[in-house]
C-alpha cells in the first residue's frame, strides 16, 4: 500500500465516520461543522485526484455555506442560540426509506459507470481547462444555476429582514407557548409589545 | 524545504513586533520595558489558572485557537520568500488563502459559541455577520489582484507586479484587503467577536495559558495576512539591493505597522451599520476594483 493509499483510506474514513456523527449529535451547531469536516475530508481526496481548484473551492465553499447553515438553523428553530440538546433525527421510516434507495442508487451509478483509468499528467492545465469548460460549453448550465441562487438569497433575506419594504416582517407572529395557550416561549415582535 | 523555517520565524518575529506596536499605538510612548513588554505577559498568563464555564463544549474550546493558529501558518505557506522559495507552491495559493479566511470565521464562531457562556456568544455570532461579508470582498479584490497575473498562484501575481504595484495598478485593492485583515484578526474597528463592549466577546471566559493562545493565534494570523497582503499589493519580495526575504519582511512589517495603527485609531461602528457599510457601500467598491482590473486586462 502506497502512502497515497492510505491517506485516501484516512481521508474515506474520516469523510465517513463524521458523516456519520452528523446525526448522532445532539447539536445544530456540532452537526453542520461534523458536516464541514466530513466535506473537507472529501475536498482532500479531490486534491490527490488532481483536482486542485475544485478540492479547494470545496473546502472555502463548505466552510461559508455551514457557517451560514449553522446561523439560520438557529434563527429558525425554537433553541436559543443552538445550546440546548436536540434530537437531530426525525421521520425515521421514511429517512431510512430515503437513505436505502440514495446508497443503492449511487452504488450502482459507480460499479456500472465507465470511469476513466489514465493518469492526469503532472503539468496538464487542470485549472486552465476547468475554466474554459465552465465559461465555455457549460456556460448555460453554469450561470443559470449561478443567478439562480443569487436571486433566491437576496429573495430570502428580503423575506426575513425584519425592516422590510412591507413593514416589519414579525408582525402578529407570536412564538407558541410551551404548554397548549400558555405564554409565549420567545420573543414578542417590537409592534405588538407597544400595544400593550 | 528550506522555507519551512522561514514561515516560523517570520511569524514569531511577526507575532512579537506586532505585539509591541500594539502597545506603543495604544500607549502613544516608547518605555524601554515595552520591547519584552509581550513575553512577561506571556510569562504571566502561563502561570494564571484556568477559568471554567458550566459545561462547555470542551473540545471545541480548546481545538479553536489550535485551528486559529494553524489556519495563519497554512495561509503562510503559499507566501514566497523569493523566486521558488515557498512552503507550498500550488497553482491555487489564493484559494488556499480564501479558504483559510472563511475556516478563521469557523474557529472563532466555535470559540463564542462553546464557552456555553453569553458574552462569548453574542461575540461569535456578531462576528459572524460581520466576518462573511468581509470575507466575500476579499475574495473579489484577490480575484482583481491575479487578472493581471493570469494565474491564481501568488508566486504569478508578485512576478505580475514586476513593472508596477498592485496597490498603484488597482488601488481600490488595499484598501479593501486591510479591511479583512481587521477582522479576521479581531482588531479595532472590524473587532466584532473580541470587542471590548461584550468584555472580550469570544475570549472573555478564557485565562491563562488558553487566553494565551488565542492571543497568539491573533497575531500570528495578523502576521500571515500582513505577508499575504504585502504579496498580493505591495509586490511581496520584489526590490531592487536587498534579498527577497528581507523585502518580504520588511514590507510585511510596514503593513503590520497600518494595521495596528488603524486598530488603534479608528471608531467601531454598531453591527447593523458596519454591516450595512459592508453590503452596500463596500462589495460595489469591490465589483468596482474588479472591473477597473477587467478593463485593464482587456486594454
Amino acid at each position: 500500500m502506497t502512502a497515497a493509499d492510505l491517506a485516501f483510506y484516512v481521508l474515506s474514513a474520516i469523510a465517513v465516520v463524521s458523516g456519520w456523527r452528523v446525526f448522532r449529535t445532539d447539536s445544530m451547531v456540532r452537526a453542520s461543522f461534523l458536516l464541514m469536516l466530513s466535506f473537507i475530508a472529501v475536498a482532500a481526496i479531490m486534491l490527490m485526484l488532481a483536482a486542485p481548484y475544485i478540492g479547494m473551492a470545496t473546502v472555502f465553499m463548505m466552510a461559508v455555506e455551514m457557517m451560514v447553515m449553522a446561523l439560520f438553523m438557529v434563527m429558525f428553530m425554537m433553541n436559543p442560540a443552538g445550546l440546548n440538546p436536540m434530537n437531530m433525527v426525525h421521520q425515521n421510516r421514511l429517512s431510512i426509506g430515503a437513505g436505502a434507495t440514495a446508497f443503492v442508487g449511487l452504488t450502482v451509478a459507480v460499479l456500472f459507470t465507465d470511469l476513466p483509468h489514465e493518469k492526469v499528467a503532472r503539468q496538464a492545465p487542470v485549472i486552465r481547462d476547468l475554466g474554459h469548460e465552465l465559461l465555455g460549453p457549460s456556460m448555460l448550465i453554469f450561470e443559470s444555476a449561478g443567478v439562480t441562487l443569487l436571486a433566491a438569497m437576496v429573495a430570502s433575506v428580503v423575506l426575513s429582514a425584519r425592516s422590510g419594504r412591507f413593514g416589519p416582517s414579525d408582525e402578529g407572529s407570536r412564538p407558541p407557548g410551551l404548554e397548549p395557550g400558555g405564554e409565549p416561549a420567545g420573543r414578542i415582535p417590537e409592534s405588538e409589545q407597544e400595544d400593550e | 524545504m528550506t522555507a519551512i523555517p522561514l514561515v516560523f520565524a517570520l511569524l514569531a518575529a511577526g507575532i512579537w513586533f506586532a505585539a509591541i506596536a500594539e502597545r506603543f499605538a495604544s500607549a502613544r510612548r516608547f518605555p524601554s520595558a515595552i520591547v519584552l513588554a509581550p513575553l512577561w505577559q506571556a510569562a504571566r498568563l502561563l502561570s494564571q489558572q484556568r477559568v471554567r464555564t458550566e459545561y462547555p463544549d470542551a473540545l471545541n474550546w480548546a481545538l479553536a485557537p489550535l485551528v486559529y493558529g494553524a489556519l495563519a501558518v497554512a495561509g503562510l505557506s503559499v507566501v514566497p520568500f523569493a523566486p521558488g522559495l515557498v512552503v507550498a507552491p500550488l497553482d491555487t495559493g489564493i484559494v488556499l488563502w480564501g479558504a483559510c479566511e472563511a475556516l478563521t470565521i469557523v474557529a472563532v464562531f466555535l470559540h463564542g459559541w462553546s464557552a456555553n457562556s453569553m458574552l462569548p456568544l453574542i461575540g461569535g455570532y456578531r462576528f459572524v455577520a460581520i466576518g462573511l461579508p468581509a470575507m466575500l470582498l476579499s475574495m473579489f479584490v484577490l480575484i482583481a489582484a491575479a487578472l493581471p497575473a493570469q494565474s491564481l498562484a501568488v508566486g504569478a501575481i508578485v512576478e505580475s507586479q514586476r513593472s508596477m504595484w498592485n496597490m498603484v495598478r488597482q488601488p481600490l485593492g488595499l484598501p479593501l484587503f486591510l479591511l479583512l485583515g481587521l477582522a479576521i484578526s479581531l482588531r479595532g474597528p472590524m473587532d466584532y467577536g473580541d470587542a471590548s463592549d461584550l468584555s472580550g466577546g469570544t475570549a472573555a471566559e478564557v485565562s491563562g495559558p488558553h487566553r494565551l493562545a488565542w492571543g497568539i493565534a491573533r497575531l500570528a494570523m495578523l502576521t500571515a495576512f500582513a505577508a499575504m497582503g504585502a504579496s498580493v499589493f505591495l509586490g511581496g519580495y520584489l526590490g531592487p539591493w536587498l534579498p527577497g526575504p528581507a523585502w518580504l519582511a520588511l514590507k510585511t512589517a510596514a503593513l503590520l505597522l497600518v494595521l495596528t495603527w488603524l486598530g488603534c485609531n479608528l471608531a467601531r461602528m454598531p453591527a447593523p451599520r458596519m454591516m450595512a457599510a459592508l453590503w452596500l457601500v463596500l462589495l460595489p467598491l469591490s465589483f468596482l476594483d474588479l472591473v477597473i482590473a477587467g478593463v485593464e486586462a482587456l486594454l
